[in-house]
């Protein structure tokens, strides 16, 4: 039973996702303007926060991890109806190198800066983390859902949620913190150059 | 205490805002040859799809006034003369029809020989003021939202939408550009 979130709000879930799907979806620009190319990213954390190695950090750049843990499934540049997932991110809990303590999941609007693009413009944006019942599962059970415009207004950068290790365990937190200033800004706050 | 917004932010209205005035102003400048420009306001009351349901729900100079007089407009400027406000519509929260969920505020160019274009008017802005009655044209302002100067060969602009989200009103910042003029913007949402 997917919680609808407002930023801010802080729930632990279910801590038996073996699987679970990041989806995000938007609409193409329905106003004026060049289209919204929303991106979705993962860093995986070491105990420090910090994303270790490049190739940590997957993204439309880098679309998979070692032991393909996290599987970016291909970037969209224009959006679709607003209805379903436009990117999606799986990550397989039982891969996850041991040395990565945490997960964040991020969304991004590129080049908004030139574009004068913010969050607050982008028509029926959504992020969901998803439930996986295997590796066939494409749709999965919504735990979590952001409606992205109406929590968000000029940033440019997300960070939407951390999946976390406590006790031998994974757990969730809905962080929605956002950002000016675009990826290149959460990039550094995980401590790799940009 | 009014809050200045930037394009693209979205914030709720004060839920005990019954009536508001929505004022909008702008400068025409001063470089044409004389004369003088007609912008005019409109409101479109919009359905869950974001089209008109009915005709009458387009405010403008030629329809002053929607459905039970949930939207008013109180009248052309044909001149822009004048500090402030150049057009005001007025919107009772109270009448508006429950299967309207978005109004949608536009300001466009009436210019049959297509000289002029938002890329030559400057200061354009829309405030929403708290009024008591449809006869207090100052109000209590609340929110500003100033549209800069990023326009060049646009002749309508999708000022701000004021909308339903989870039970309560909102405004979102758009300040879009179209060309096209009023009739690009009819066409959007008929």
């Amino acid at each position: 039973m997917a919680v609808n979130l407002q930023k801010g709000q802080r729930v632990t879930l279910d801590n038996s996702m073996k699987l679970a799907l990041v989806g995000l979806g938007w609409q193409t620009n329905q106003y004026d303007g060049v289209d919204f190319d929303l991106d979705a990213s993962a860093f995986l954390l070491g105990a420090n926060g910090k994303c270790m190695r490049d190739e940590d950090f997957i993204f439309y750049g880098n679309l998979s991890s070692r032991n393909n843990a996290v599987v970016h499934q291909g970037d969209e540049v224009k959006g679709g109806d607003g209805n379903s997932d436009d990117e999606q991110i799986i990550i397989d809990f039982t891969k996850i190198p041991p040395e990565v303590e945490k997960i964040a999941v991020c969304v991004s609007i590129y080049d908004a800066e030139n574009n004068h693009q913010n969050f607050g413009q982008v028509s029926s944006a959504y992020i969901r983390v998803a439930k996986l019942a295997g590796e066939f599962d494409t749709v999965g059970e919504d735990q979590i859902r952001f409606d992205l415009a109406e929590e968000f207004s000029i940033e440019t950068a997300l960070v939407i949620c951390e999946i976390y290790r406590h006790n031998g365990e994974w757990k969730f937190n809905a962080v929605a913190q956002g950002y000016q200033g675009g990826l290149a800004t959460i990039v550094r706050n995980y401590g790799l150059q940009c | 205490m009014a809050i200045n917004l930037q394009k693209g932010q979205r914030v709720s209205l004060d839920d005990s805002l019954q009536m508001a005035l929505v004022g909008l102003g702008w400068d025409v400048n001063q470089f044409e040859t004389g004369g003088s420009y007609d912008l005019d306001a409109s409101a479109f009351m919009l359905g869950a799809n974001d089209k008109l349901i009915v005709d009458s729900d387009f405010v403008f100079y030629n329809n002053l006034s929607a459905r039970n007089g949930a939207v008013v407009h109180k009248g052309d400027n044909l001149t822009g003369e004048g500090e402030g406000d150049d057009e005001v519509i007025i919107i009772n929260f109270n009448k508006i029809p429950d299967e309207i969920q978005k109004i949608a505020i536009c300001v466009t160019i009436h210019d049959p020989t297509n000289r002029l274009t938002f890329g030559q008017v400057s200061n354009a802005f829309v405030r929403v003021a708290k009024v008591s009655s449809e006869f207090d044209l100052v109000g209590e302002d609340q929110l500003r939202f100033d549209l800069g100067e990023e326009f060049s060969i646009e002749t309508a602009l999708l000022v701000c939408e004021i909308y339903r989200y989870n039970g309560a009103w909102k405004f979102s910042a758009v300040g879009a550009g179209y060309s096209g003029g009023l009739q690009a913007l009819v066409d959007k949402y008929q």
